[in-house]
């Protein structure tokens, strides 16, 4: 959370999140580039320049698989949230270690022409009509060019600038960028490799992504069916007793909001289950210090009127609710982010 | 749905005890992994070959006839203890350039050449030094050089550029190197087909277009592929040249 945009809010688990990025990658352009040169048998070595951009190029697409594994391995076990913390310092990580690939391939194969370089890179090959030989490198440039937005817009000013639907929409570029990752090395590297063990690690990173992609989405999917709920005018959250002091539990509404109902010191209220700050799940965090807090990244709301504590100006819409008995219902009309709503006593509760 | 049996980080705040275990256990397998495909990676790369630049030769000195198909090429008549009497030469410029606007006024005649020689196995070229150092008359008898046709002939193999396959580049040929080859090509370098079988003793054919012309650019979509390809072919000293029908160009399995 912050009041006014800096560069970085650090603090101390920012450093040892980035401490361990830098170490890994560190480590694994020092092995590729120092180490592996003794090991390998060759006569002549290649070009240093080649070995650089591979080393760069292999590092980038290793960081960039282990980026899109934290998400979805964070939806299918909550322990893993941590790494979703600072995820934004590895894309940004990424995309320096991803110019640096793409510094030397330019600076190398499309240097010492009469024609500019970068001008070469884009009609030196234009073999579009066939798949072996297909200009590779286009995937390259317009995965290169994606991570470069992604990065330069992660900060929280252009969340708020852009709003955070708008941010998170191009933020699935992510996605497309990746696929994009995969044709560039498909097309290029894999059709002249010999040894197998890089397209091995190739494949499996690629189908790691995919497959917990996949079985997170499908959780997701049976989650929303238990959580689903009709189109009538109080809907059924739960029995007051199934609710836990400073938890919540959360209801998708027919018209696909999620709302999170919370317990705080014996009374309900209810949110939207959408954190302002990148649409985090409020009702899978908890009540610390009397306020709802995302388990993302650790922005706060009074649950009472969805507002952020002063001086933070972060609003979320709130819902009215009511008991009939012991169940709880909601309405599921959102009050306008940032409506003070009494918090309806939950009587029996565990 | 929140849970309060689950330990809850938030970010600003010290890790939860019950997760710095898991936490740990995570910057451990993640340094250790990233070191691990580093090496794996790293020691996955194909061995480029034998060929290089040889600036462990010297510059190198060289007179002979040129001659032009239209890739400007010097049949050596003094040679030197790496470049003998006899040999056909291949001459390119510095970097993706080619030495015809200086070769064009010799055709035919006596020409001093020096420069760094590239090297792969039987296959050389020079890449010659800049203005006239690199490539100047020379006094003496011009000798005449017979060029021998050897008919038409169908080979398979990889249209590759001379310079990187020579090793200009270490990888210097196949599909990931493709654009740099066709900007080679298009920098006029004398481009090289690599033939599966040896042709009159070799694999490493000088490839033109037909008519005395430079390989046509419908050809460029089939470099670095494994191709089959009609032409005639012609022997000039060491060298064969082969001259390609473009019709016959086609991709093979």
């Amino acid at each position: 959370m912050s009041v006014k945009y800096i560069p970085v809010q650090w603090n101390p688990n920012k450093y040892i999140y980035d401490a361990v990025m830098l170490l890994g990658v560190g480590l694994f352009l020092y092995v590729f580039l120092y180490a592996s040169p003794g090991i390998l048998s060759h006569e002549r070595p290649i070009n240093p320049q080649v070995h650089n951009a591979r080393a760069f190029g292999a590092c980038a697409f290793v960081m960039l698989t282990v980026i899109l594994c934290i998400g979805p391995l964070a939806r299918l076990d909550p322990r893993f949230l941590p790494l979703l913390y600072n995820r934004r310092h590895f894309g940004v990580m990424t995309v320096f270690v991803a110019i640096t690939h793409a510094g030397y391939i330019v600076d190398w194969y499309f240097a010492f022409s009469s024609s500019n370089k970068y001008e070469a890179l884009l009609f030196a090959n234009t073999s579009y009509g066939q798949l072996a030989g297909f200009p590779f490198e286009v995937f390259g440039i317009f995965a290169l060019f994606t991570l470069i937005l992604l990065a330069a817009t992660s900060h929280d000013f252009w969340m708020k600038f852009l709003s955070p639907p708008v941010w998170k929409r191009i933020h699935y570029l992510i996605y497309p960028a990746y696929l994009s990752v995969v044709a560039h090395v498909s097309f290029g590297i894999l059709q002249d490799q010999q040894n197998h063990a890089f397209t091995m690690i190739f494949i499996g990173g690629a189908a790691a992504v995919g497959i917990l992609q996949l079985i997170a989405a499908l959780k997701e999917r049976r989650a929303d069916q238990e959580l689903a709920s009709e189109a009538v005018e109080w809907v059924p959250v739960c029995d007051v007793s199934e609710m836990k002091e400073g938890f919540a539990k959360i209801k998708l509404l027919a018209n696909g909001e999620r709302v999170a109902v919370y317990l705080n010191e014996g009374k309900l209220s209810a949110i939207s289950n959408a954190c302002a700050h990148q649409n985090g799940p409020l009702g899978e965090g908890q009540i610390i210090d009397c306020l709802v807090t995302c388990p993302w990244h650790g922005f706060q709301y009074d649950v009472t009127n969805g507002r952020s504590p002063a001086p933070f100006t972060e609003k979320i819409p709130t819902y009215n609710l009511k008991t009939e008995g012991t169940r709880v219902l909601v309405d599921p009309r959102a009050n306008p982010p940032g409506t003070y709503v009494e918090p309806v006593p939950a009587g029996a509760t565990s | 749905m929140s849970d309060k049996d689950r330990p809850f980080f938030v970010g600003y705040l010290p890790a939860p005890k019950a997760l710095r275990g898991l936490l740990l256990a995570v910057c451990v397998l993640f340094i250790s992994g990233l070191a691990g495909f580093g090496l794996a990676l790293g020691i996955a790369q194909d061995d480029p070959g034998e060929g290089a630049f040889r600036f462990d030769y010297g510059r190198q000195t060289v007179t002979g006839v040129v001659e032009l198909t239209p890739y400007p090429l010097l049949r050596v008549t003094e040679g030197n203890e790496r470049i003998p009497a006899g040999h056909t030469l291949m001459l390119a410029g510095g970097g993706k350039t080619n030495v015809e606007s200086r070769a064009i006024p010799l055709e035919g005649q006596l020409a001093q050449v020096s420069g760094v020689l590239l090297e792969r196995g039987s296959l050389d070229m020079m890449q010659v030094r800049g203005g006239r150092n690199g490539l100047q008359a020379a006094e003496g008898e011009v000798p005449v050089f017979e060029t021998i046709p050897l008919g038409r002939w169908k080979l398979a193999g990889e249209i590759c550029d001379g310079k990187c396959l020579a090793g200009a580049m270490r990888p210097g040929r196949g599909l990931a190197h493709k654009a740099c080859a066709n900007l080679c090509l298009l920098g006029k370098v004398p481009p090289v087909f690599v033939s599966t079988q040896p042709v009159d003793g070799s694999e490493f054919l000088l490839i033109t277009g037909p008519d005395g012309g430079h390989l046509p650019e419908s050809a460029y979509h089939y470099v670095a592929q494994f191709v089959s390809l009609e032409g005639e072919v012609e022997r000039r000293g060491d060298l064969l040249v082969l001259r390609l029908d473009p019709d016959t160009l086609e991709v093979l399995e």
